[in-house]
């Protein structure tokens, strides 16, 4: 009898305590920044989202949402009328004044790094497992997603040390014209490095480089991503549009690779180790 | 001129205008608010004591959110249109705007300046980085138009010409230099740019609205004096001497309050065109050249026509906001053509 009075307590305790839990934790989110939402996706906080920016394209399912327009011009209005009990994104996200007016009223703001490397994505996500109520499953995430790049890194040690590093150059462009080239200090040169490329680019940040420039890097493998076209039709628009690449190695041996330019912006995101892959075996073709 | 209406008309119909333009600003948003909530939060705002649920958020909103913004609306668009008039008749020209003497060009090169500048210093601190980029564009603003001005004088001559020409000069070597900025700027950086360059009432605070309301009280205090002299001047420059005005300075003065007024404005909210140019422009179809009907008619249109823009702009797209330059020009252009063609026939 005593003890059966014992557990009807506890569990009663346990019922109560989940409860007040869920109560405390933030029902309404509203997600700035593409990385973040598709973090807060990827730990099953999805059906949570009632608004995210314009930045935030995956899961297709997003788009479906209330935008609230550019991340680093929020409205504060706009964003209260979703009535949000928290507002999430990156140091991005501003202007300055509109957040301190979402702060006022009663809305939880919390801020997250978009930079480009694993501890940003380690603090964000167990900053986002806080919030969402699931800290083991952020932790089990995190410890997959390291896991997953740093046998992409050992893999590739190993690759390079009996193959050549490819030369590779990074292009963004609309519909194949004026493309930009990623420099240093981008994510692009970020993601070639650690796809096991070199960089041909030395310049800093993206800039258009002439026809001629383009011609003299000369890369052995091109990736291109283009925003307003894809697959075939981004690298025959790419083609037609810079007919000076047609004669490099990596137009003359077919390796040209595609990526998708929603990867450059707003920090790491869950489709990178998959990314990576692809792109290393680009890179690497002879080695798998 | 059988068309044109009796001041007194005019002056009623505008100041209604402005009040439901008012009105309207306040009482309509991305977040819904019954009527009844809107008032009663309005008068608790005034500090009489009602009780009621749910009137915390409202008070708020109102209070925090579309008050100031209202205010800046206001502001802004009385401050541009003034600015209008004094150029318009400084040039004696109808299609003379604040742009022409730099001020534009020379805020947007201040901005550039800021934001771009900023991000190669590593990011200023959150809670400077607008005030930095206001005083910028602020003194980018005055310090252009301070050159145009020095430009046109000659032996204590200012020719109106000589500054015209070197305003399009200087606008094109600030815009060359702003250009350059662009080239230099990073993605994020180069978003702020194009969005300050349209403009934005988004964000308004009491904190930075009381410098341009002081700004802006006294040029609406001042130019009005003067505005027997600009009449004068609408005749020419050496009539307006026969007449006993102080042509040099009032010249003086009409720069001098579009610099501050302009430069002001341009520093709360971004760069918002057409309504310098359009108003003045709009209002003396309705009323005429002379200046005393003029001057506090456009004062009331610029400042209701920027507040019904700041509503389609903060209600089209919600709960995302459109810049406000773009719906300035999207209504008055048109609005401005249907009007020069009606007169025509």
């Amino acid at each position: 009898m005593r003890r059966s009075a014992s557990l009807i307590t506890l569990c009663m305790g346990l019922v109560f305590t989940s409860l007040v839990q869920a109560e405390a934790l933030p029902q309404r989110w509203v997600s700035a920044g593409g990385a973040l939402s598709e973090w807060v996706t990827a730990l099953g906080g999805e059906a949570r989202l009632v608004g995210v920016d314009t930045t935030s394209q995956h899961p297709e399912s997003l788009k479906a949402l209330p935008s609230i327009g550019y991340q680093r011009q929020l409205s504060a209005e706009g964003v209260l009328s979703l009535r949000p009990d928290v507002l999430v994104g990156t140091e991005e996200m501003g202007p300055p004044p509109v957040l301190a007016q979402i702060r006022g009223a009663g809305v939880q703001v919390e801020l997250f790094s978009s930079k480009a490397d694993l501890q940003a994505v380690e603090s964000n996500l167990k900053h986002l497992g806080r919030l969402l109520g699931n800290q083991a499953q952020a932790e089990q995430v995190y410890g997959q997603y390291r896991q997953q790049l740093d046998d992409l890194q050992a893999k590739l040690k190993q690759v390079q040390a009996r193959h050549p590093v490819p030369g590779v150059i990074l292009l963004v462009g609309h519909a194949g014209a004026k493309p930009m080239i990623a420099g240093k200090g981008t994510a692009g040169d970020w993601l070639l490095q650690q796809a096991g490329a070199r960089n041909l680019a030395d310049n800093d940040g993206y800039k258009n480089f002439s026809v001629e420039a383009l011609a003299a890097l000369n890369p052995d493998v091109l990736v291109f991503a283009d925003r307003s076209l894809s697959g075939e039709q981004a690298m025959q628009a790419l083609l037609k549009e810079n007919p000076a690449l047609k004669a490099s190695k990596a137009a003359q041996a077919g390796r040209l690779v595609e990526l998708d330019p929603t990867l450059l912006v707003g920090g790491l995101g869950p489709r990178l180790p998959s990314t990576l892959q692809r792109l290393s075996q680009a890179f690497y073709p002879t080695a798998q | 001129m059988n068309q044109l209406i009796k001041p007194r008309t005019l002056f009623v119909a505008l100041a209604l205008l402005c009040l439901l333009a008012v009105w309207l600003s306040l009482a309509l948003g991305p977040v819904s608010l019954p009527l009844m909530d809107t008032l009663r939060a309005g008068l608790r705002l005034l500090g009489l004591p009602i009780a009621g649920d749910g009137l915390d958020q409202a008070e708020l909103i109102l209070g925090q959110i579309r008050l100031p913004r209202t205010l800046l609306g206001l502001t802004v668009g009385a401050v541009l249109a003034l600015s209008g008039v004094a150029m318009q008749g400084l040039f004696r020209n109808p299609l003379a705007d604040p742009g022409l003497v730099g001020v534009s060009s020379g805020a947007a090169l201040g901005a550039a300046v800021a934001i771009v500048g900023g991000s190669w210093l590593g990011g200023i601190p959150e809670a400077f980085a607008p005030y930095l980029l206001s005083v910028c564009a602020f003194l980018g603003g005055l310090g252009v138009t301070a050159l145009v001005y020095r430009l046109g004088r000659r032996d204590g001559q200012t020719s109106v010409a000589t500054m015209l020409l070197a305003g399009i000069a200087l606008t094109a070597l600030a815009s060359s230099a702003v250009g350059l900025f662009t080239y230099l700027a990073d993605d994020a950086t180069l978003r702020t740019l194009t969005f300050w360059n349209l403009g934005s009432l988004n964000g308004a605070s009491y904190q930075r609205l009381w410098p341009l309301v002081m700004v802006a009280v006294g040029v609406a205090l001042w130019l009005p004096r003067r505005a027997q002299a600009l009449n004068a001047l609408l005749l020419g420059e050496s009539e307006a001497r026969h007449l006993g005005i102080e042509v040099e300075a009032l010249k003086r003065e009409l720069v001098c309050c579009t610099a501050l007024g302009v430069g002001a404005a341009v520093a709360a909210a971004g760069l918002i065109g057409f309504i310098g140019l359009v108003v003045p422009h709009l209002v003396r179809l309705l009323s005429g050249p002379d200046h005393r009907v003029l001057l506090p008619a456009s004062l009331l249109a610029g400042a209701s026509l920027l507040l019904f823009a700041d509503l389609i702009a903060r209600l089209a797209l919600a709960p995302a906001e459109l810049p406000i330059g773009i719906v300035t020009a999207f209504i008055g252009a048109p609005f401005f053509l249907y009007l020069l063609l009606r007169g025509r026939t």
